[in-house]
């Protein structure tokens, strides 16, 4: 052996060793303690929710990916292992939710394949090398120069990697660490507490600063918890950024609303009602009964035509709902205009027979019959059918209180 | 042979290995269909939309339909005649009892849908993701049979037919009477 193939061969070794060190130590290294917070989003982002497309259980909003998240933090809390939290969630919905899977059997070749197809095509390699080498004869490579280039791409991929290095958080990977991506973020900030969403909401803002549904959410939070100005601001801001976004609209009608600007809210749910909104959205319109209550607060502002164009607007969208239908009526009856008492009745009839127990259709029928059209007989008969319901609107037993159509405190008609 | 060629076909063996291992193996879908069957079947307890307390424990020696169902779910609210009329056929002998899982529901929703749609069994809202978890649903519905000792006998995803379920009982009463 030539001494120049023994310096070699030591210098081959001590990059070898210097290499393998700073993996071994990077990986050991203690790192900073992980809050249950943290922990959640490990786990979550080591599965795949059960019923998506390529979305972790972080990442995903369906039911049982919330309901998972919601377990995972009940055991972190309790103080379960991760151990224990990946078993049960392997035990419950199967290892092929597992990102990170465990290296027993058949899954183990996950982490032993690529291991030895890397051996593999480097023996294949260095024995192409060692055949090309034996053959002679050319010119020798021009060392020097090979060399260099290597050097030369080195030192490039590290300015590269140094230059994305302020990007990342301690104990991010290089490429940037997707758990924390903003959609997790948003993610966490739906089931976080107030003060924490409105904080996980800004730093999603400062990723991605046009964030509609960032901003939209962070406005709702914001205004719902008392910072009123704030939250306006955000959500007029997150309208000037995605004016279809569907839940800002939804947002915005019930800050204004509110805050008394009928006419406003009642232009957003327009526009709402132009947008393809998700079915969920008209579930918790309906929920809510924001329409209606806007549709009342024009009402009661001399906006009549508007409070009626603002129904037609959800109800074209909807032609079978019966509260929008009933709320229509009553306003309508409301004018006390023999001829719009008529077209409201009609439209409670309407409402009715869509849903024979609507409470506000029953209820607003009975007020109109006895008050308005002197048909007792027939509000009774709404009254009777009022008072078989299991837990009517207080508002509408009010209402029928106040019309001397129920007595109040015994749920029975007068 | 040169040693490229014998990694070469190393490489190509080992590939058609796992290729025929993968194809031949349980599929998730097998999984999910047979996961818990024979099982002990997880707890159920919580509390009913009347306010009463049920639990699985308590049903020892009958058999148990644990169905779980949302408001929001098409495929439920087509079931859910099915599920009527079979609580119906066997009101009497009282030998199969049905209990609802409303998951990811408002409460006074399912309430007001079973008042709209029938259904006298018991129907638990408070706390299901928790029950959902254990059982491992992935997505509504999904029905389990449970023995009388309180095994889970059959796992159904999707919705059920009346047909179905009395096949799935007869079929589970011969093996397990």
């Amino acid at each position: 052996m030539r001494p120049g193939d023994s310096r070699r061969r030591l210098t081959w070794l001590l990059v070898l060793v210097v290499a393998v060190g700073s993996l071994v130590v990077s990986e050991v290294a203690e790192r900073p303690a992980l809050t249950n917070a943290d922990r959640v989003r490990d786990l979550a982002g080591d599965f795949a929710c059960p019923v998506c497309q390529g979305q972790s259980l972080g990442e995903s909003d369906v039911p049982i990916a919330r309901t998972i998240r919601s377990t995972i933090r009940t055991m972190v809390d309790r103080g379960r292992t991760d151990g224990e939290i990946r078993s049960m969630l392997v035990d419950r919905f199967g290892e092929n939710i597992d990102y990170m899977p465990s290296g027993d059997g058949l899954v183990g070749l996950v982490w032993v394949l690529p291991v030895m197809v890397g051996g593999v095509a480097l023996a294949g390699g260095v024995a192409s090398v060692r055949r090309w080498q034996g053959r002679g004869g050319g010119p020798a490579p021009r060392r020097p120069l090979v060399l260099a280039a290597v050097v030369a791409v080195a030192v490039l991929a590290g300015v590269l990697v140094a230059g994305t290095a302020s990007d990342r958080s301690a104990g991010d990977t290089l490429s940037g660490d997707i758990r924390s991506s903003s959609r997790t973020l948003l993610v966490e900030a739906g089931v976080a507490a107030p003060d924490e969403a409105v904080a996980l909401y800004t730093r999603v803002l400062e990723i991605q600063p046009s964030n509609a549904e960032a901003l939209a959410y962070r406005g709702w939070v914001r205004w719902r918890t008392g910072d009123a100005a704030q939250g306006r601001s955000d959500l007029d801001e997150a309208v000037a950024v995605d004016p279809a976004y569907p839940d800002v609209r939804v947002f915005r009608a019930s800050q204004r609303h509110a805050d008394g600007d009928h006419v406003g809210a009642a232009g957003d749910l327009v526009v709402l009602d132009e947008l393809e909104a998700p079915p969920i959205v008209g579930d918790l319109l309906a929920a809510s009964r924001l329409r209606q209550r806007i549709a009342t607060g024009l009402a009661a502002s001399g906006e009549l035509l508007a409070a009626v164009e603002l129904l037609d607007s959800g109800l074209e969208s909807r032609p079978d709902a019966a509260a929008l239908l009933a709320e229509r009526g009553w306003l309508l009856a409301a004018t006390r205009s023999p001829e719009l008492v008529e077209r409201g009745l009609a439209s409670l009839d309407e409402a009715l027979a869509v849903d024979p127990v609507d409470p506000y259709g029953l209820a607003y029928r009975a007020a109109v019959l006895a008050t308005l059209a002197d048909r007792p007989e027939d509000a009774a008969i709404d009254v009777a059918t009022f008072t078989g319901l299991d837990g009517p609107p207080a508002e509408l037993v009010d209402l029928l209180v106040g019309t001397g159509l129920l007595v109040a405190g015994t749920g029975s008609g007068s | 042979m040169s040693p490229v060629r014998s990694a070469a076909l190393a490489v190509g063996l080992v590939l058609a290995l796992l290729i025929a291992v993968f194809a031949t193996r349980d599929t998730n879908r097998d999984r999910m269909t047979t996961h818990l069957v024979g099982a002990v079947a997880p707890a159920v307890v919580g509390t009913t939309i009347e306010g009463s307390t049920w639990d699985l424990d308590d049903q020892r020696g009958r058999w148990v339909l644990v169905n779980f169902f949302s408001t929001t779910c098409v495929p439920c609210v087509r079931e859910h005649p099915e599920l009527v009329a079979f609580a119906a056929i066997h009101s009497g002998a009282d030998d199969v009892r049905i209990v609802t899982v409303a998951f990811d529901d408002r409460p006074s929703t399912v309430a007001t849908f079973f008042v709209e749609h029938g259904g006298g069994w018991p129907v638990l809202t408070a706390d299901t993701g928790r029950i959902a978890v254990d059982w491992g649903v992935v997505a509504v519905p999904e029905s389990y049979l449970v023995t009388p000792s309180g095994h889970v006998a059959a796992k159904v995803i999707g919705g059920v037919t009346l047909d179905d379920l009395e096949d799935l009982l007869a079929r589970a009463v011969a093996v397990v009477p």
